[in-house]
């Protein structure tokens, strides 16, 4: 009997063993040990202002592959460098596009709506974030036209699954509204040193957010210009970038992972095991430099591998058929490279530059829209272009005698100025290609001689902008979006059809 | 819920009465006098049973007044009352009968008659002798509804089992695979993508075919109504070998030895050679930067530098293919030690398996180590069964995108390249006399093919227990209870390499991961079987289960070796480390009754409540967490009905059942979580969102309904048996990562959506035209079509109504779910055509690309399996066809052939141009094609295949007497022996490269392969 009882003793623990309760503890099962529910907004401003920096993959493709190509920064005969020679590659193409939302504009919608929702939250870290989600949006508008601004990013926030598109014309009435909004924030508090570019310095993101502004106004000089007029104005009186210290960029580092690392070092950085050796600087840039003396061409360049020991840039449209038939060289080690301290991984990433902004106050001058004396604003702006090197390597800034006789030797003219005020932007804008890329298109300055290689895309001319991903197309957002803008179904036309603000 | 359990559990035990015991014994004969071996004795109604020796004897400790059940395959089932002896030997009489025992759900083993659901068994030897290193595999063409596709990722690869169609918009879709009675994890470890990558296996490909007894595989929802969640994709019951009682040890050995060729499938143009518009290059620069373009002059046997500076004669070199890839082989040798007496029986077994891929170094070599023990002392019955598995792959093979991809470059090497010429140093192959890789192209991203294969490194070793310990006791006569503790717990150690030297990453990345998956199972039933009439029986079963997943991930990885060539992590220059740790449990309560009437009419009820942890609110507020699931069946058998039957239908059993079951998700996804990232960046803290989609404002279990109506009918005295089964299939509530526009900032969401239906029909037909002493000929035909249709997916109904599950590598084909067609539609963009249909030239001549369209599943719908065996005597012929239609495959290789120029149809315009195109622009016009219009790549994968010929000799008992051996047999086993026909061109159609849900992508996988081989089988 004893033994009977023990029997079912056992019997019942078994039963009970397996059975203690129905759902008890899921809760706390059901939360990921690794994960918090909650951030610090200042992890997530750092984090989103390096991830606007970017990676390899899109700095590559749209960045380098395309605009430093396009626009005759560089130049390249490999096949897959797309961009030199006008030819489809719809992956590449839309590669910033394809990154920045899931890796710039989900964060920074989530992180503006942190610091708008919560209370008490600081005020000068919101108005930096409104900033700075206005420099991820301009340059994917004037990249790619109508795109998803006003629902863009906003799939957990608002459960919006497909952002209807904007037009560019309304993104950038918008971002206007909201810089000017974004400065008037500013005060005391902010992010400190999160903050990878002014460390917190809310007088200097003033200066940045008024230039960015100007930047923007004259976008709209052809499309719009009384609303580029107003809006350039305002800026130019609200106090603008006013040294080479307020260059905005991001210092990037050797590692330890690649999010610390400058996307272009991550393609052409070979000392850290990149090994994209196809570009060489244009021949565009190169002889402009040479014809005017610059003397950043020593700064920008590296001689020829070849041992000629002069400059030499590499004509774009070349193939490495036709590159044998060149005259002023038959291999790419004919031609200089960009300076490989310019593109390491732990090069600055460079946003705006002083330099950019007293141009564009120049070419305001020329349009009569206030900011005084454009030779002076040019000359500012040529002055610190010229000193923009330091900032990667105190030893590449050029001494003020050499600035003082490049000025001297290519004095300003104003019936010349804005093709002048052109090309000095180009100039500094190289390694902010989508920046290059869009003054260009504005302006049509420096003016590039476009190549015509069999099968380009673009029957012989500059492509007017990138391609969006193919993979919307169906969706109605997307359908309405090219219709709007007078687009087909074929990705390989939409690179000859302008965005708006191109007049 | 517990308290029920308790109550029911002693309701039962204080209701019974004692019974005396005896055993009884003797031998089972066939007519003309041979043992019969292995008839299922079965104490009648009971769960009490034994199975005959090789000598035909038994022996079964039962009742005083007990009826003893004897069912034999192929024989009358027969019973016989006991009441008076101790002592029966008898004669079975061979006939039909639906008598035979299956396993069913929970490993519960019933009378093939009463089940109201179909059910499919398939012994053992069906996967042991055409072996396949993962035994899913070797189960294609031979189950009615069971689709198998196999990847083309080379060695240690995975599978993919879809029962009855895809029922699950991107969950997983294949069935639970449950091995003595305890699920087992089949996860994919990771496949190739449209980014390249490699199939690291699943579970099943560590499973050793030499242990499996049978497979019962239960398609409906029914069959598996009693695993509830776990359920809706069907289950695979995997029964392992046992010992059985005699005299000493048996002894079992085999031996099995394959060889593996490849199928050439390429038929690439052999006219022109590498070059570029035209022309052959005229130096090392040129050639070197058209390394892969087939765009040259036409080959006229004069001498071209190439991409090495080495001048080499213009002309076509022949195939490649067969220069770089190898016989691949596998040697199986397996040894088990099995025995039995009156109270237990063990089996003991240790098997080996080296194998090597045909991508040159590429291998895998797996030991197991297995047991199957079990006993039964008074009203005590226990097991354990399980097995250690150690399983080390070397260099699965890259496939997809060119990096580190051997195939690739194989594969589009123009004409007139000989791949030899690409091995550079004899002493470290791929690479320059500098250690580094020699390239042979322009683009660095395209990998030397030794390199690849040779400097690469992507291995795992798999270290795996799983196994159960079962402890019954019989409270009384027909009441057991039992208690079951199974585990599954493996652990993956993986490594990475691109070493040093390579074009891509001249220092070199490494990975190295470390990960745990363990699943834990805790299960409880107890069973009450008694005939409480003449009339009416009873099965009752009641039980719980408890399943506790946990899945750890450490790795460490990195770039930039400072050391040249010393691939350690150590040696990284930039390093990281990552962790990744999920877990979740779920609570099951069950039950399933079935009563029988007059051995004629079988009812059978089930239900499952199950509770989600992945369902429950972390936050504590609110959540639907639980589910209950049901069935209900009914099964008919004529035979015992007083029918007048015509004289050629012998025997009969209609069926039908209705079941609801359902399908879980994934832990840890019902909040937002925010990450940090990396080590930081100047001292910051890197933070913000982790979550990639979108979390659920509310979450419920999708639900799969299932009618299911069939029945078995034998007719014309045995010589034909007809199962057929007709069933209804419809998963609403769906658990789905949609796709949303990444513009969202998140590329998913996860939402329970959609419907989709699958309606089809299965037919197995036995027929059996020649039964002969010397002779016999069997034909068993499989047939099955399912109709699948997604009805619908987002809820409320948005624009566009696709979502997105792969997507190509040319980025112009994918595969959709589209509302209305049939799962994963391949997508391509068409022609721009005018309403005459004609092509739309741009003003350069070159077409154009205008909507995206589907053109068809990817999945094929209808399959046929056609096995005819022939027997001779002591030796028998049997071959499988296997056929397969109805689906779709975007040929990648297609369009790489026209974008390099190598496809056939490049030919047409390169000497005199097409339209507006001159001749040397005649690639623009191609490669526009290649890349922009996948239309033209879109083909039909229907096919036939000889999928299986095995030859087997049983040595004839007259030999073997002489010897000390009791049984040998040799066969001589094929595999994929020949494709009889196949529409595509340059690719098989069973060319996909992943095991995932979208099917219907095809890019430079591992060449489609034929196995033969011999296999050994002595028994002592």
């Amino acid at each position: 009997m004893k033994n009977k009882i023990l029997k079912l003793g056992v019997l019942l623990l078994m039963v009970m063993f397996t059975q203690t309760s129905c759902d008890n503890g899921f809760a706390e099962l059901n939360q990921d040990p690794t994960k918090a529910s909650t951030i610090n907004p200042n992890f997530q401003f750092t984090w989103t202002q390096l991830r606007t920096s970017g990676g390899r993959y899109e700095n590559w493709r749209a960045g380098l592959i395309y605009s430093s190509m396009m626009i005759q920064h560089m130049a390249a005969t490999c096949g897959y460098w797309t961009g030199d020679k006008y030819t489809f590659n719809g992956s590449y193409s839309s590669s910033l596009f394809d990154r920045a939302y899931t890796e710039q504009v989900k964060d920074i919608q989530d992180l503006v709506n942190t610091l708008e929702t919560v209370e008490g939250s600081d005020q000068t870290m919101l108005g930096m974030a409104k900033i700075w989600r206005v420099v991820i949006f301009h340059r994917l508008t004037d990249l790619y036209g109508d795109i998803p601004y006003s629902e863009a990013g906003k799939g957990v926030l608002e459960g919006i699954d497909r952002p209807k598109y904007d037009s560019q014309e309304s993104i950038y009435m918008d971002m206007l509204n909201e810089l000017e909004a974004g400065i008037a924030l500013l005060g005391n508090g902010g992010f400190g040193g999160a903050d990878l570019i002014y460390a917190g310095d809310a007088e200097a993101w003033k200066r940045f957010g008024h230039s960015l502004m100007l930047r923007l106004a004259m976008r709209l000089s052809e499309a719009d210009p009384s609303t580029a007029q107003s809006w350039a104005s305002k800026a130019i009186n609200g106090g603008l970038m006013a040294s080479n210290a307020d260059d905005a960029f991001i210092q990037h580092t050797n590692g330890p992972a690649s999010i610390n690392n400058n996307g272009f070092g991550e393609v052409l950085d070979k000392a850290s095991g990149f090994g994209d050796d196809c570009p060489r600087l244009s021949a565009t840039i190169v002889d402009w430099m040479t014809a005017t003396g610059d003397p950043r061409l020593n700064v920008i360049g590296e001689l020829p591998e070849d041992g000629s020991g002069v400059h030499n840039g590499m004509p774009n449209g070349l193939d490495e058929v036709t590159i044998l038939e060149n005259a002023n060289g038959t291999t790419p080690q004919a031609f200089s490279r960009i300076n490989p301290e310019l593109v390491r991984v732990s090069s600055p990433m460079f946003f705006m530059t002083y330099a950019e902004s007293e141009l564009l106050v120049a070419e305001a001058a020329m349009r009569g829209w206030g900011g005084g004396d454009a030779a002076d604003h040019y000359a500012n702006g040529v002055r610190a272009a010229m000193h923009v090197y330091s900032h990667y390597d105190a030893t590449f800034d050029i001494d003020d005698a050499s600035i003082d006789d490049y000025l001297a030797a290519n004095p300003f003219d104003s019936a010349d100025g804005m093709r002048q005020i052109g090309w000095q932007y180009w100039a500094v804008t190289l390694l902010n290609e989508y920046e290059a890329y869009a003054n260009y298109r504005r302006t049509g300055y420096p003016d590039l001689t476009p190549i015509n290689y069999p099968g380009n895309i673009s029957n012989g001319q500059i492509p007017v902008r990138l391609a969006y991903p193919g993979n919307a197309a169906g969706f109605d957002a997307f359908d309405a979006a090219l219709s709007a803008q007078g687009m087909g179904n074929d990705p390989i036309g939409w690179m000859t059809v302008p965005v708006w603000w191109d007049k | 819920m517990k308290k029920l359990i308790l109550l029911v559990v002693m309701g039962v035990l204080f209701t019974g009465t004692l019974m005396a015991q005896k055993t009884v014994s003797g031998t089972i004969s066939s007519a003309d006098g041979d043992p019969l071996i292995g008839v299922n004795i079965l104490e009648k109604g009971t769960t009490n049973g034994t199975i005959t020796d090789i000598d035909g004897n038994y022996s079964i400790t039962v009742a005083d007044d007990a009826t003893l059940v004897m069912t034999y395959t192929g024989y009358e089932q027969t019973e016989i009352d006991v009441a008076n002896a101790s002592s029966f030997n008898f004669v079975m009489s061979e006939g039909t009968t639906l008598d035979e025992v299956v396993v069913t759900a929970l490993g519960i083993e019933r009378s093939e008659k009463s089940l109201p659901y179909s059910v499919t068994q398939l012994g053992g030897e069906q996967t042991a002798i055409a072996k396949e290193v993962n035994v899913g595999n070797a189960l294609a063409g031979k189950i009615a509804g069971v689709n198998i596709q196999r990847p083309v990722s080379g060695i240690g690869g995975s599978t993919r089992i879809v029962i009855r169609g895809n029922s699950n918009i991107n969950g997983n879709n294949q069935p639970l695979i449950v091995v003595d009675g305890v699920p087992i994890n089949n996860q994919n470890l990771g496949s190739a993508g449209m980014w390249g990558g490699q199939d690291w296996g699943d579970g099943l490909s560590s499973i050793n075919a030499d242990d499996i007894e049978s497979y019962s595989v239960l398609k409906g929802n029914t069959a598996g109504a009693l695993y509830g969640y776990r359920a809706d994709n069907g289950v695979i019951l995997i029964t392992t070998k046992k010992g059985s009682k005699r005299k000493g040890i048996g002894v079992e050995f085999n031996s099995n030895y394959q060889l593996e060729t490849l199928i050439n499938n390429y038929d690439w143009q052999q006219e022109y050679g590498h070059g570029n518009r035209g022309m052959a290059p005229i130096d090392q620069a040129e050639s070197l930067a058209n390394g892969l373009n087939s765009w040259g002059g036409a080959l006229n046997g004069g001498n071209v530098l190439q991409f090495d500076g080495v001048s080499r004669p213009y002309s076509a070199v022949g195939d490649n293919l067969n220069r770089f890839y190898r016989t691949g082989s596998g040697f199986t040798n397996s040894l088990s030690f099995s025995g039995g007496g009156d109270h237990h029986n063990y089996r003991f077994s240790v098997t080996s398996l080296d194998a090597n891929g045909i991508n040159p170094n590429s291998g895998l070599n797996k030991k197991t180590l297995s047991t199957n023990t079990t006993g039964s002392y008074g009203k005590w019955r226990a097991s354990i069964s399980g097995s250690f598995i150690v399983d080390d792959t070397r260099n699965r093979p890259n496939l997809s995108d060119a990096p580190g991809n051997a195939n690739y470059v194989v594969g589009v090497l123009p004409a007139n390249i000989n791949v030899l010429d690409l091995q550079g140093d004899p002493n470290k192959l791929g690479s320059n006399p500098d250690g580094t890789e020699m390239i042979m192209n322009g683009n660095v991203f395209i990998t030397n093919p030794y390199w690849s294969e040779y400097q690469f490194e992507k291995n795992n070793e798999r270290n795996r227990l799983y196994g159960n310990v079962a402890v019954g006791y019989e409270i009384i006569d027909g009441l057991l209870l039992q208690g079951k503790i199974g585990m599954d717990r493996f652990n993956e150690r993986r490594r990475n390499l691109t070493p040093y030297g390579t074009g891509y990453s001249p220092f070199g990345q490494l990975s190295e991961g470390n990960r745990t998956v363990r699943e834990i199972n805790l299960e409880t039933t107890l069973r009450y079987v008694k005939d409480i009439s003449s009339t009416v029986g009873l099965d009752l079963m009641v039980g719980g289960n408890q399943q506790k997943n946990q899945d750890e991930n450490l790795g460490a990885g990195g770039n930039n070796f400072n050391v040249p060539y010393l691939h350690a992590i150590n040696n990284l220059s930039n390093q990281s480390i990552s962790y990744g740790f999920s877990q979740y449990q779920v609570n099951s309560l069950f039950g399933q009754a079935q009563i029988s009437l007059m051995d004629q009419l079988y009812v059978t009820a089930t239900g499952r409540q199950d509770w989600f942890s992945q369902l429950t609110d972390p936050n504590g507020g609110d959540s639907e967490n639980s589910v209950f699931y049901s069935s209900i069946g009914l099964a008919y058998d004529l035979a015992g009905a007083n029918l007048n039957l015509p004289s050629w239908l012998d025997l009969g059993k209609l069926r039908a059942s209705y079941a609801t079951v359902g399908g879980a998700t994934d832990p840890a996804q019902l909040t937002l979580n925010y990450g940090i990232f990396d080590q930081g960046h100047l001292g910051n803290p890197l933070g913000g969102i982790s979550s990639g989609a979108v979390p659920p404002a509310g979450l419920v279990p999708s639900t799969n309904k299932e009618l299911e109506i069939g029945a078995d009918i034998r007719l014309f005295r045995g010589k034909a048996n007809l199962d057929v089964a007709w069933y209804n299939r419809t998963t609403v509530d769906g658990i789905l990562r949609a796709n949303i526009d990444p513009t969202s900032g998140y590329g998913q969401k996860i939402v329970n959506v959609g419907e989709i239906a699958n309606r089809g029909v299965e037919m197995l037909l036995d027929l059996a035209p020649v039964q002969k002493q010397n002779f016999s000929w069997n034909i068993g035909l499989n047939f099955s079509h399912n109709n699948n249709e997604v009805v619908s997916l987002l809820t409320p109904e948005s624009d566009g109504e696709q979502i997105r599950l792969e997507e190509a590598r040319t980025r112009n084909a994918f595969i959709h779910l589209v509302e209305g067609m049939p799962y994963s539609q391949v997508m391509g963009f068409v022609y721009l055509k005018d309403d005459n249909g004609n092509l739309i030239l741009d003003d350069t001549g070159l077409p154009q690309a205008d909507t995206l369209r589907a053109f068809g599943t990817g999945v094929h719908p209808t399959a046929l399996g056609i096995n005819n065996t022939l027997r001779f005597g002591d030796l028998s012929l049997s071959f499988l066809i296997d056929m397969k239609f109805g689906a779709k495959i975007y040929n990648s290789t297609n369009a790489y052939g026209y974008f390099y120029g190598l496809h056939q149809n490049t030919l047409e315009g390169r000497t005199s141009g097409l339209g507006e195109v001159a001749a040397g622009d005649i690639q623009d016009y191609y490669q526009r094609i290649g890349f922009g219009i996948s239309e033209e790549h879109i083909q039909d994968a229907d096919f036939a295949k000889l999928r299986e010929v095995i030859l087997a000799y049983n040595v004839p008992a007259s030999v073997m007497d002489r010897l000390p051996i009791y049984r040998a047999s040799l066969s001589f086993a094929a595999r994929n022996l020949a494709v009889l026909w196949k529409k595509t061109d340059n690719i098989d159609p069973e060319s996909t490269y992943t095991t995932g849900n979208g099917q219907g992508l095809e890019m430079f996988g591992v060449p489609i392969t034929r196995s033969y081989g011999l296999n050994l089988n002595v028994k002592f």
